[in-house]
C-alpha cells in the first residue's frame, strides 16, 4: 500500500515537472492546438504606407470596446511641460487627453493638429509671427473654449521670466517669444518673436501640450511668479479631471493603470473605443505573456532578440519593426588627453565597422536598420544627408586607419601604438549602461577595432550614465540621443559650445554660428542646409559617431485596427481616437 | 516574558539606528540623485537644478541631512522622494501591504507544506515517499526563483488555454476593471495570487522542509523519545507531543531569520508578476538615488525583521517550556 502511494506522488512529481518543463520549451505556451507561428499580417504595409497601414474604415468596426496597452512606467507627474513630468509614458497617457497645435507622424514629419487649430500661418517674417486660428467648437470638457489664454498660460510658464521657478522641460523657442496675443474672443492667436525660431511648431505641439488656463487660475494667480508657479505644481501633483482631446482619465490606479475613456464634449470625431486601459508593466520581458494570456493586447517594448521571437510565435498577433528618432553612438571625452589629438580620434572611428556592429547586435532580429550617417536628421527627415560616409568612419578599414595615424606621426612598438611625442597612447576606457547587453556587444566590438590600431581599450559598465556623462568619468562612452521632428534647437543643445547637453565638451566656432543661425531661421531648407554644414564639419572632427536608427517594436492583435507604429515621441498613441476593434 | 519583549525590543533600536545611518551614508554617496535629471534631452536650466537640489536637501551636509531624516521621522515626514509628486509616507504602507500579502500566504503555505513533507519524510525515512519528497526540495532548491516563476506563467497560460478561459492571470496583483460582483472580484483576486504565491512558496517550503526533516530526524532517534515509546505512549501522541513540538524549534528560527530572505525573494517575484509592492518600491528607489525611499524601505523592513525575531524567540518559550524568560 505504501509502495503504491509512493509511486503515485513521484508519477505526479513526474508529471509536474514535465508539464513545467514542457511550458518551458513551447514558444506559443501551449497554444490552442492549431499551431505557433505568426498568423496576423495587419503590419504589412507599414513599410511602403507608414502612416495609413493597418486603416479599416469606421463601419467596419465594431461600436465600442475595450483595449489595454503596456506601459512601463509609472505617471509620476502629470505634468508633460515640467522637467519630471516630460516622461514618454506620461506623454502617450496625455496624448489624447490634452490638446496641441502639432503632431508628429509615423513617417516621422509633423502635422498641425486638425481638431484643435484651422490654421497656422507665418504672417511675418521681420520680425516672425505666427498666427493660430483655434477650431471655434474647440473646448474643454467642462465647456470652456480653448482660447488664447490656454496659449497664453503656457507661454508664461515656459518662457523662463515670468515664472523662473517653474521646473519646466525647456525653455526653448517659448524664451524668443515676445507676445502672446489673443482676439476674434480669443480664437486667433498671434504669436510674435523677439528673434525667429525655425521650429515654430514645435511650440504648443504634443510633447509640450496644452493645459486649461481657467483651471491655473483656480491654482494660482496667473500674473504673479508665485501663482504661476502653484498652478504649475499643481498639474504635476493632481490627476487630470479636466480634457481637450477625444479622451478623458476616467480613473488612475498608483503603480496599476490608467483608464480613458471618450470625453463626451469632445467637438471633434468621437473615438471608436469606449475604453482604453494602460497597464503598467515595467518589465518589458514580462510583455509577451502578458500578451499571450490576454492581458494586455497592445505592447510596445523595446525589441531584443528573445522577446521578438517570443512575440512571433503568439497566435493572431502581429507585430512590427519600426526604425524611429532614437538613435546610438560612441562619443568621445574631448577633455581626455590623448583624445585632443583629431587625428587619433578620426583613426579609432574609422576603425569601427558599424556595419558589422549592426549584425551583431540589433541585426539579430530585424535586417533593416543600416548605419546612419547624420547627427541631427534621421532617414526618411526632410534634411537627412549622408555627412559620415565620405569620411570614411564607421568603416572598419583598419588600414585607412593605421594610414591616419602614420601620417599624423604616430607610430607601433609591438602592440602599442605610440603618439607623434614617442609616448604609449594610454589605455581608455569605453562605457555603456550596466545590464544593456547591446551596447556591452558594441563596446566589445569597439575595443576589438581599436586593439587593431594598439590602442587598449577597457570596457567598463556604468549603472548611473547620468552621472557618468556629467562627471565626464569616461573616455568613450556609447549611448542614445533621441532625435526630433523638430530638429533646430536639440542640434544647438546638443552640439554647441557649453551646452548642457554637450557631455563631451566639443567646441567648434564653425559650428556654434552654423547651429545657432539654423535654428533662429524661417525657412526650415535654409536651416536645414546650414545643420548639414555644421554636421559636416562635426563627421570631419570625429567627436561622435552616428551608429544605427534603434529599432522600435510594437505588438497588437489581429482584430485592431488603425493601430500602427509611430516612432517618435508620440508614439503609437498619436491616433488613439482612431482605433477600433474590427466587427466580426 | 513582557519585559523580555520590551527589553528585546529597546536593544533592537541602536541597531536600527546604527543600520539606518550606514545606509543613509552610503546611498547618499553612491550617486547623486540628479544625474536622471541632468541627462535629460533637453536638459533642465541651472535655476530647475538647483530648486530640485534645495528640495532634496542637497544643499545641506550629509550629516545634517541625515540628522533632519532621523528627527523627521518623529513627525511622521519621510523626507523628500526623487519623485516629487511621492508622499513616502503613504507609498510605503501601500506598497509593504502588497507584499505582505503576497508573502504571509506564502509563508504559510510553506509552512505548512514543509512541516507535512519533513515529519513523512522524517517517519519514512530512505522510503520511495522520503526519496521523491527529498528529490522535489533540491528540485526546487536549485531551480533560480525568477526561472521558476517564468515556468509558472507558462503553465498558468497553458492552464488557461485548456479550459478556454483567462483563470490565471500572469500581471499584477488585480484586474482592472471586474464585473459580476464579489465572488468574481474573489475569483480574480486568487486568480491573481495563486501563480506569485506558489513562486515564493515553493522555493521557501524546499529549504524548510529539509531542515524539518532533519530536525524530525534528530528528535526520532533521541532518547527521550524511545523512552516514551518504551513507556507505551502511543505513537501518534509521541510524535505530536514529543517530537513534533521540539523539532519545530529549529525551524522557527530559521523561519524567523528567512524573513529578509523572503523579503528580497518576493523583489524577484514581485517583478516577474508585476505586483507594485516593496519590491519594485526598493529597485526603483535604487535606480533614481532616492535616497529618502530606500530609508523608508529601510526601516519598515528592518523593523519587521526585528519583531519576527523576536516573536520567535517568545515562541520558543511556547514550544519548550523549559525555557523561562522572565
Amino acid at each position: 500500500m505504501l509502495t503504491t502511494k509512493s509511486r503515485v506522488v513521484r508519477a505526479a512529481a513526474l508529471i509536474a515537472g514535465a508539464a513545467l518543463a514542457m511550458s518551458a520549451c513551447s514558444g506559443d505556451g501551449g497554444g490552442d492546438g492549431e499551431g505557433g507561428g505568426q498568423t496576423g499580417q495587419i503590419f504589412a504595409d507599414c513599410d511602403s504606407n507608414p502612416n495609413e497601414c493597418n486603416s479599416a474604415p469606421d463601419d467596419q468596426l465594431q461600436d465600442g470596446g475595450e483595449v489595454t496597452m503596456a506601459i512601463e512606467k509609472n505617471i509620476a507627474n502629470w505634468n508633460l511641460n515640467s522637467s519630471e513630468g516630460n516622461v514618454f509614458e506620461t506623454g502617450m497617457v496625455m496624448k489624447a487627453v490634452l490638446p496641441s497645435t502639432y503632431h508628429s507622424q509615423p513617417d516621422l514629419s509633423f502635422a498641425m493638429n486638425e481638431d484643435v487649430l484651422q490654421s497656422a500661418e507665418m504672417i511675418s517674417e521681420d520680425p516672425q509671427t505666427i498666427e493660430y486660428k483655434i477650431h471655434p467648437d474647440a473646448q474643454w470638457s467642462d465647456g470652456t473654449p480653448i482660447s488664447a489664454d490656454d496659449f497664453i498660460y503656457i507661454w508664461k510658464t515656459q518662457n523662463g521670466r515670468d515664472c523662473p521657478d517653474c521646473a519646466v522641460s525647456t525653455t526653448a523657442g517659448y524664451e524668443q517669444v515676445e507676445s502672446v496675443e489673443g482676439s476674434d474672443n480669443g480664437k486667433t492667436v498671434t504669436v510674435t518673436y523677439s528673434e525667429p525660431f525655425t521650429d515654430w511648431q514645435q511650440l504648443w505641439e504634443s510633447g509640450q501640450p496644452i493645459y486649461p488656463a481657467h483651471i491655473a487660475a483656480e491654482h494660482g494667480d496667473l500674473d504673479t511668479p508665485e501663482g504661476l508657479k502653484s498652478a504649475f505644481d499643481w498639474f504635476g501633483t493632481n490627476v487630470p479631471t479636466y480634457s481637450g482631446g477625444p479622451f478623458k482619465i476616467e480613473r488612475f490606479q498608483n503603480n496599476q493603470s490608467i483608464t480613458l475613456v471618450p470625453n463626451e464634449n469632445y467637438w471633434g470625431e468621437k473615438p471608436n473605443l469606449d475604453r482604453v486601459i494602460f497597464r503598467i508593466i515595467t518589465d518589458a520581458t514580462q510583455e509577451p505573456t502578458a500578451l499571450q494570456n490576454g492581458e494586455v493586447q497592445v505592447i510596445y517594448p523595446q525589441p531584443q532578440v528573445d522577446l521578438v521571437q517570443q512575440v512571433q510565435n503568439i497566435p493572431n498577433v502581429s507585430s512590427y519593426i519600426g526604425l524611429g528618432l532614437t538613435w546610438e553612438h560612441f562619443d568621445f571625452n574631448l577633455d581626455t588627453e590623448a583624445l585632443k589629438d583629431k587625428a587619433l580620434r578620426q583613426a579609432l572611428f574609422t576603425a569601427v565597422d558599424r556595419q558589422g556592429l549592426i549584425d551583431k547586435t540589433v541585426g539579430q532580429f530585424t535586417d533593416k536598420v543600416e548605419p546612419l550617417n547624420n547627427h541631427n536628421f534621421m532617414p526618411g527627415q526632410d534634411g537627412y544627408e549622408d555627412t559620415v560616409s565620405e569620411t570614411g568612419q564607421g568603416s572598419g578599414d583598419i588600414e585607412a586607419a593605421k594610414k591616419i595615424l602614420t601620417d599624423a606621426g604616430y607610430t607601433l612598438q609591438g602592440q602599442q601604438l605610440m603618439n607623434p611625442d614617442g609616448e604609449p597612447v594610454p589605455d581608455m576606457r569605453i562605457r555603456y549602461t550596466t545590464g544593456n547587453q547591446i551596447r556591452q556587444d558594441s563596446c566589445e566590438l569597439f575595443a576589438q577595432a581599436a586593439r587593431e590600431l594598439g590602442v587598449t581599450v577597457n570596457v567598463a559598465p556604468t549603472d548611473d550614465l547620468g552621472g557618468t556623462l556629467e562627471s565626464g568619468d569616461y573616455d568613450v562612452m556609447v549611448f542614445a540621443w533621441v532625435a526630433s521632428p523638430y530638429p533646430f534647437a536639440n542640434a544647438v543643445q546638443n552640439w554647441t559650445t557649453g551646452q548642457g547637453n554637450n557631455f563631451g565638451n566639443y567646441s567648434n566656432p564653425e559650428v556654434d554660428k552654423l547651429l545657432k543661425e539654423a535654428a533662429a531661421e524661417t525657412n526650415r531648407q535654409e536651416a536645414a542646409q546650414k545643420v548639414n554644414q555644421a554636421d559636416k564639419i562635426m563627421s570631419e572632427d570625429a567627436y561622435v559617431l552616428p551608429l544605427y536608427q534603434k529599432p522600435t517594436f510594437i505588438a497588437a492583435y489581429d482584430n485592431l485596427a488603425n493601430v500602427r507604429n509611430n516612432s517618435t515621441l508620440d508614439g503609437p498613441v498619436y491616433n488613439l481616437k482612431d482605433w477600433g476593434l474590427r466587427a466580426e | 516574558m513582557l519585559a523580555y519583549a520590551l527589553r528585546r525590543l529597546l536593544i533592537s533600536v541602536p541597531i536600527l539606528i546604527a543600520s539606518t545611518f550606514v545606509v543613509f551614508i552610503l546611498s547618499s554617496l553612491a550617486k547623486n540623485p540628479l544625474n536622471a535629471l541632468k541627462a535629460k534631452n533637453p536638459p533642465p536650466s541651472p535655476r530647475v537644478l538647483q530648486l530640485e537640489a534645495e528640495r532634496l536637501r542637497l544643499d545641506h551636509p550629509l550629516m545634517e541631512r541625515y540628522w533632519l531624516w532621523l528627527t523627521g521621522l518623529f513627525r511622521g515626514d519621510f523626507g523628500p522622494s526623487v519623485q516629487s509628486t511621492m508622499n513616502i509616507g503613504d507609498e510605503v504602507v501601500s506598497r509593504f501591504a502588497v507584499t505582505f500579502r503576497l508573502i504571509f500566504l506564502a509563508m504559510l503555505i510553506a509552512l505548512i507544506l514543509a512541516v507535512v513533507v519533513g515529519v513523512v519524510s522524517a517517519v519514512k525515512q530512505y522510503s520511495g515517499l522520503d526519496y521523491t519528497f527529498t528529490f522535489t526540495g533540491f528540485l526546487f532548491l536549485a531551480m533560480p526563483s525568477f526561472w521558476f516563476a517564468i515556468l509558472l506563467k507558462e503553465a498558468g497560460i497553458s492552464f488557461n488555454n485548456a479550459v478556454g478561459e483567462t483563470v490565471l492571470y500572469t500581471i499584477g496583483d488585480s484586474s482592472v476593471y471586474v464585473t459580476g460582483g464579489l465572488w468574481a472580484e474573489v475569483a480574480d483576486t486568487l486568480g491573481h495570487m495563486i501563480l506569485p504565491t506558489i513562486s515564493l512558496a515553493l522555493l521557501s517550503f524546499a529549504a524548510w522542509s529539509r531542515f524539518q526533516r532533519a530536525s524530525m530526524l534528530e528528535v526520532l532517534n533521541s532518547d527521550y523519545v524511545r523512552l516514551a515509546r518504551a513507556k507505551g505512549l502511543r505513537r501518534g501522541k509521541v510524535m505530536r507531543k514529543h517530537a513534533l513540538r521540539t523539532a519545530l524549534i529549529p525551524l522557527t528560527t530559521v523561519t524567523a531569520l528567512d524573513l529578509g530572505a523572503i523579503i528580497s525573494g518576493a523583489i524577484v517575484t514581485e517583478d516577474v508578476f508585476q505586483w507594485r509592492g516593496a519590491g519594485s518600491f526598493l529597485l526603483d528607489a535604487i535606480r533614481g538615488s532616492d535616497v529618502y525611499v530606500i530609508m523608508a524601505w529601510l526601516l519598515v523592513s528592518a523593523t519587521f525583521i526585528i519583531l519576527f525575531n523576536l516573536i520567535a524567540d517568545l515562541l520558543y518559550g511556547v514550544l519548550d517550556p523549559r525555557i523561562r524568560y522572565a
